[in-house]
């Protein structure tokens, strides 16, 4: 699907059933169009992953999503070798002899999701996700890949996808500062949270069915949570399972006590729950029952 | 595009440079595109624009926030900071004050005489005393240090990775070598090839007080850091007094003493007095909750003392603790014959500290070399 215009993206995306602030539209669409990777940060739980996850829906394209570790090598990124294959070929082959370009011929390669995202015929959404925790080692290789989008396996040769470049996503959540040069090969979009309409948005949408006092009053009690000090203020993720836990329950609207019982669905810290209780948590409550 | 647009970008590009941001010809090519596939009279979009290509870190943000309103709407804003804040004013010492430390240095002179070299005085002065010179000798004394220290296994705590590397007697088995081998002999594997995990240096998060007189320790702990691990590479620092704040890009490639003098200026309130607990906290916060801390080694250095209640400070080191693989502590005053932990920050955060070292001269920070290549969890001094 061509994407013409910002508004187009949006639209796009909320088809989707992802609803972007304009910033992020923007960002899709800019990376679409300059054929840029985009660089993705932000707080847990604003919906980085999920935003590449919209985007292969509204192309239509098939998502490739390599998750990175530390120690994350070529072996697990890039390609393999299938040896139990190639043993068995060695073996089969008996006194016949077998040469080392049939050893190492396309069949006995194992692709692993860079390598399928470049040599793949159609257009792929390329998700790179949390690329802080790869090591540098890697993000050095990375950098190649994305500077020319080949990959050159030495038994094999250059395999290069220049003519149909997939749509490439990073996100990092910022354990350590990436090199300058593969920033400077992205565009970069920060996620903030989501004002509260939009919060309340995008609970109806992924929570069908809910009660609109119920989503509103939950959408804000959670924004009264992030201007807290906590140690880990919820994301629109945590907003969107706990509203779906108290919907299940059957309830209409927020009360003390029923907050009091699910807020470990909100709030993942010990110390964090600690924080909210009691007369903060009554006067959470009354606020975020109270009408606009 | 219209050529007034290209200037006027291109223009706005240098004001974001000379405040200190990173902003290249390529990003402005970026932008230029940018704007040329958008409805340029939609203000919101052009911000956008402008910021995804030009920024690329979440720190500049509200600089290039300030950049756009006071550039293209011309509203008025507060000077745009950064650049302004690394102009250096040093405090050179009053006349009366270097008159009574030299008369200190005579009765160290008299040392000298019973055999001490004028490098070994200094290696034992405290790094409060230190004049202009002086801390210059010092820090070539450091990078000698650092040189003179084996390289080949560099003295840096290690630990496992998961990476493998060829090692001939390493306990994973190097397939691909392997079937390359097994070709001359039908498949049967007679020469044996092994991958082994290689060891990389542990990671090392310096939170440095640079409040008031312990600026001239943190100074020195930093330069001598950075000297021992040679390229800063794995360290992040940062400096805190009634704030914290990141330095780890700014002390990357930048003269480390000015960024330090900067970092102090935006961080310590003149109002005086350290927010110890405050500061640890914010750094769990932020940084530790994104797990910069897992399997660090963590150094702090401050004089523990805290202006509010130290109780923050044991909780904060707690969570801290949990975190990192091992925690030092160095306090300057420490150096002194009669140290007692007695402040209150300081008592509420020993229990979780493994080491409590001294750091005030370079003889201490030799000490503290080696315990950075050595050190094992939970073995409070």
């Amino acid at each position: 699907m061509e994407i013409g215009s910002i508004d187009a993206m949006e639209r796009a995306l909320r088809e989707a059933g992802y609803l972007p602030d304009r910033g992020l539209a923007t960002a899709l669409f800019l990376s679409l169009k300059l054929e840029k990777p985009l660089l993705l940060e932000g707080e847990a739980g604003v919906g980085k992953t999920e935003a590449a996850k919209a985007l292969a829906r509204v192309l239509g394209a098939r998502l490739i999503r390599l998750q990175c570790y530390e120690g994350l090598d070529v072996a697990h990124a890039v390609y393999e070798w299938n040896y139990s294959r190639q043993l068995l070929h060695i073996r089969a082959a008996q006194e016949g002899t077998v040469s080392e370009e049939e050893l190492f011929g396309p069949e006995f390669l194992i692709r692993r999701p860079l390598l399928e995202a470049i040599e793949s015929p159609d257009r792929v959404v390329l998700l790179i996700d949390e690329i802080d925790r790869a090591d540098e080692e890697f993000e050095a290789f990375l950098l190649e890949v994305l500077s020319d989008f080949q990959i050159t396996i030495p038994e094999i040769g250059t395999i290069s996808a220049a003519d149909r470049k997939p749509a490439v996503i990073l996100t990092s959540n910022r354990t350590r500062e990436l090199h300058d040069a593969l920033k400077r090969r992205c565009l970069y979009h920060w996620i903030g949270h989501p004002t509260l309409e939009r919060e309340v948005e995008i609970v109806k949408l992924k929570v069908p069915g809910v009660p609109e006092r119920l989503a509103e009053q939950a959408a804000r009690f959670v924004q009264r949570l992030r201007r807290l000090e906590l140690a880990k203020p919820p994301g629109v993720a945590e907003t969107i399972d706990w509203t779906q836990a108290l919907a299940a329950l059957g309830r209409q609207e927020l009360d003390a006590e029923i907050v009091e019982q699910t807020l470990g669905s909100v709030l993942k810290y010990h110390e964090d729950l600690l924080a909210v209780r009691d007369e903060t948590l009554l006067e959470l409550v009354e606020e975020a029952r109270a009408a606009r | 595009m219209a050529e007034a647009l290209v200037r006027h970008v291109v223009t706005f590009g240098r004001v974001l440079r000379e405040a200190g941001m990173e902003v290249g010809p390529g990003r402005l090519a970026d932008a230029l595109a940018g704007l040329d596939l958008i409805d340029i009279t939609r203000q919101e979009d052009v911000y956008w624009v402008l910021r995804q290509s030009l920024v690329s870190r979440q720190e500049d943000l509200e600089l290039f926030d300030r950049a756009f309103r006071a550039w293209f709407l011309r509203a008025p804003t507060a000077p745009l900071a950064r650049r302004d804040e690394l102009q250096v004013v040093r405090l050179e010492r009053k006349a009366g004050e270097r008159k009574g430390r030299e008369a200190a240095t005579g009765e160290e002179g008299e040392e000298a005489a019973l055999g001490w070299s004028p490098d070994e005085l200094l290696r034992h002065k405290d790094f409060a005393e230190l004049d202009r010179e002086e801390l210059e000798q010092v820090t070539k004394l450091m990078a000698e240090m650092a040189r003179r220290r084996p390289t080949r296994r560099s003295r840096r705590l290690r630990r496992r990775s998961r990476r493998l590397r060829r090692h001939h007697r390493g306990r994973e088995l190097d397939m691909r070598r392997l079937m390359r081998a097994s070709l001359a002999t039908g498949g049967d594997a007679v020469e044996r090839a092994f991958r082994q995990r290689v060891h990389v240096p542990r990671k090392l998060v310096v939170i440095c007080d640079v409040s008031g007189s312990m600026e001239a320790y943190s100074r020195a702990l930093v330069l001598f850091l950075h000297a021992l691990v040679r390229s800063g590479r794995g360290v992040e620092t940062f400096a805190f007094g009634t704030r914290l704040t990141r330095l780890t890009s700014e002390l990357r490639g930048r003269d480390p003493e000015q960024a330090l003098q900067a970092a102090a200026r935006r961080v310590v309130d003149w109002s005086g007095g350290t927010r110890i607990g405050a500061s640890l906290k914010a750094f769990n916060d932020e940084w530790g909750r994104r797990a910069l801390t897992r399997g660090a080694v963590v150094l702090i250095v401050s004089d523990g003392w805290e202006r509010e209640d130290a109780t923050l400070v044991g909780r904060e080191m707690a969570r801290l603790a949990r975190q990192a693989y091992a925690v030092i502590w160095v306090n300057p005053l420490k150096g002194h014959p009669d140290y007692q932990p007695l402040a209150g920050g300081m008592r509420a955060a020993l229990p979780y500290v493994d080491r409590f070292l001294a750091g005030h001269n370079l003889v201490s920070l030799e000490e503290l070399a080696e315990v950075l290549s050595g050190i094992e969890r939970r073995h409070a001094a």
